[in-house]
């Protein structure tokens, strides 16, 4: 049922998507577009070559975009809030973000307008702060041989603040690319292309499908790391792969769209109070969920004239969270 | 049909000017200050009636008669540094900077622009009726391809968004990528409008009666007394001033005036203009600062400008813009820091 309806919500928004934009195209030729283009048929294009190029070049990117980078942020979401116990974790929690964006600020102060692939220095340096950033969190948090919860948090916690000191350096050294900067700490998919989409959804996509099929592992840990050892589980194993692949198509997703919040924090609570905490259920509609979250705010942002994603994401999402979160008396836990 | 149709071939680029980028910059924590900078330095507000009306130059009107078969294709290297080929003679094109705009009516192109971008200051009146197309917030990628726009006159430096540059050539749409920070950039600017657009010839008329006026207007006051200036961009919190070697500094000599500079910041502290003690206070934010102003903010009133009175507003728009009237620039600050001397 819940299900199902993820599916239709997705549906309505991918179309919805589609359809509006700052040029009117009609419904009909919206779909005669799609029509003729992805399903093959052959009609007589009723409509002008830039409709085409809209719907095809620019809306379908855009929308497809926004669906895989919302879908990946919600898993990781649920990923890292399943590990580390936390109901306020979120994809950026172990330093993705800061680590990002100071690859991003990095990259505006470097005069180099290369494009390989669709892929300026900006994704590059974005992607590999990220990764690198979780990368140096996971190995200072490490006592021994394992990683224990409470000191990846604060480890996380700490090199954020300082890479957040390095990206304020950088912004306060960059001039002109300050506006550039600030674009990418709201986020969003005007930039999008197939190109960079044909390049990041894979890794998304492979990334969100192994943490999908390892939600036995994450219900075990949830009963803590002892209980999910008894239960047959390599905690320490699991919870490398898990934090790698959570961290992966976090990176992938802020690469090409920039630093959208909320969606990941929220769309894995709001399925867990809808459906209750076991992760088979709540990973793969919380993809749905943040799918179709990220479309419909992506939408409202090219509605209201282009305003950043980010703002609609948190205006939008905030007081449904309080909601759904007054409406559940029970209480509510991981 | 493979929606990977549109994927296009890696594109490269490398930057001419990359060593000079930074030369421009406005170093700022707060997106607001940059934002009320940026306005000023597009011209935001209406300047109250300068000192001088500015005349049009004579040859930006005169078309020239016979137009000899535009040499189409023709290659250009933006100056960015990326070669951008225009295929036929653009008729519907999209001027994404406000000097572009003027630069397009001047040489006799305005009835091919088909949008611009937004105008705080807008300038010439035949583009008012334009679509507009792109603001501060961004470019609407989808109005300019429903537009079939076949050129891009995009603005260098971040003004443009590199990510819309990007985004409409990977549409093949040809965009030029244009800024200055001397006066012979701002002719080159000029001349590569006219090239891409068909009208080099009336472009090459057009910075060659510039040149001719700035080389006289710079002999007027070649021998004058040169005042230390003071060229106030917007002092509303911090105080921001003319970078060393832009092009506004570049003018401020021209115009005979001894400019007091800064880094790519754009900031001076008012210890330092304490200091400096400039002869002359220049308002390009006049629009929204009068001199009365200036001489009533606190620990200002030392300085000699103040002093002495010597505090003018200018046209920050006609100063700030590389386009065909930066003479008209040249002219409105000779009028204001050497007004003995007969234009």
């Amino acid at each position: 049922m819940v299900a199902a309806s993820g599916l239709l919500l997705l549906a309505i928004a991918l179309v919805a998507g589609i359809a509006a934009g700052s040029v009117a195209i009609a419904p009909t030729d919206t779909l005669g577009i799609l029509a003729r283009r992805v399903l093959g048929l052959e009609l007589a294009p009723t409509w002008t070559v830039a409709a085409e190029t809209i719907v095809m070049d620019l809306r379908l990117p855009r929308v497809l975009t926004a669906m895989v980078v919302g879908g990946g942020l919600a898993v990781a979401g649920a990923a890292f809030q399943g590990l580390l116990r936390n109901p306020l974790a979120d994809p950026y929690v172990l330093g993705t973000a800061s680590g990002a964006a100071l690859g991003a600020a990095i990259a505006v102060l470097i005069p180099v307008r290369a494009l390989i692939l669709q892929f300026g220095l900006l994704h590059a340096l974005a992607f590999i702060g990220a990764l690198g950033a979780v990368f140096v969190v996971y190995r200072l948090s490490r006592v021994g041989s394992s990683a224990p919860m409470t000191s990846l948090l604060l480890t996380g916690y700490a090199v954020s603040s300082l890479l957040a000191a390095g990206l304020a350096m950088a912004m306060y050294l960059s001039g002109t690319g300050l506006r550039q900067i600030f674009a990418y700490l709201l986020g969003g998919f005007e930039a999008a292309t197939w190109g960079r989409l044909a390049v990041a959804a894979p890794l998304i996509l492979v990334a969100g499908l192994v943490i999908l099929l390892r939600a036995r592992s994450l219900n075990g840990m949830l009963l803590g790391e002892e209980a999910a050892a008894h239960l047959g589980i390599d905690v320490r194993r699991e919870r490398a792969l898990l934090l790698t692949m959570a961290s992966l198509a976090t990176a992938a997703a802020v690469a090409i769209s920039g630093l959208i919040g909320f969606v990941g924090l929220v769309a894995p609570h709001v399925v867990r109070l809808l459906v209750g905490p076991n992760a088979r259920l709540v990973l793969p509609l919380a993809a749905l969920l943040g799918a179709s979250l990220m479309v419909g705010a992506d939408l409202l942002a090219r509605l209201l004239g282009e305003i950043p994603v980010g703002v609609v994401t948190a205006v939008v999402g905030a007081p449904f969270f309080l909601a759904l979160l007054r409406r559940a008396h029970s209480g509510y836990e991981l | 049909m493979n929606p990977f149709a549109s994927f296009r071939m890696p594109r490269t680029a490398s930057g001419r000017k990359r060593g000079r980028n930074r030369g421009r910059s406005l170093g700022l924590l707060s997106p607001l200050a940059l934002l009320l900078v940026l306005a000023a330095c597009t011209g935001a507000a209406a300047t109250p009636a300068p000192t001088i009306t500015p005349t049009p130059t004579a040859v930006a009107t005169a078309a020239p008669t016979a137009t000899p078969a535009p040499a189409f294709p023709v290659t250009i290297t933006d100056d960015e540094g990326t070669t951008v080929a225009v295929a036929a003679e653009p008729q519907r094109i999209v001027s994404l900077t406000p000097a572009a705009t003027e630069t397009l009516f001047a040489i006799g192109a305005g009835d091919r622009v088909a949008a611009k971008v937004e105008d705080i200051s807008p300038f010439p009146p035949e583009a008012d009726g334009l679509p507009v197309v792109a603001t501060y917030q961004g470019v609407d990628i989808e109005q300019i391809v429903s537009l079939k726009a076949d050129l891009v006159i995009a603005g260098g430096l971040g003004f443009t968004p590199p990510a819309a540059v990007a985004q409409l050539r990977s549409l093949g749409i040809p965009v030029i990528v244009l800024y200055a920070e001397s006066v012979d950039e701002a002719l080159a600017g000029i001349d590569a409008v006219g090239l891409a657009s068909g009208r080099a010839e009336a472009a090459s008329a057009l910075t060659t009666a510039m040149r001719t006026e700035f080389d006289r207007l710079a002999a007027l006051v070649q021998s004058s007394p040169r005042p230390l200036t003071f060229y106030e961009i917007d002092a509303t919190s911090e105080i921001y001033t003319v970078p060393a070697g832009s092009l506004y500094d570049e003018l401020l000599r021209l115009a005979g005036a001894d400019p007091i500079t800064t880094d790519a910041s754009y900031q001076i502290s008012l210890e330092k203009l304490i200091t400096a003690n400039p002869a002359v206070i220049l308002l390009g934010d006049g629009g929204y600062t009068t001199p009365a102003d200036v001489a009533a903010r606190p620990n200002w009133s030392g300085i000699k400008a103040v002093v002495d009175g010597n505090i003018f507003p200018v046209n920050d728009t006609l100063i700030t813009r590389p386009g065909p009237r930066l003479v008209d620039g040249l002219r409105a600050l000779i009028a204001a820091l050497h007004p003995e001397v007969q234009l």
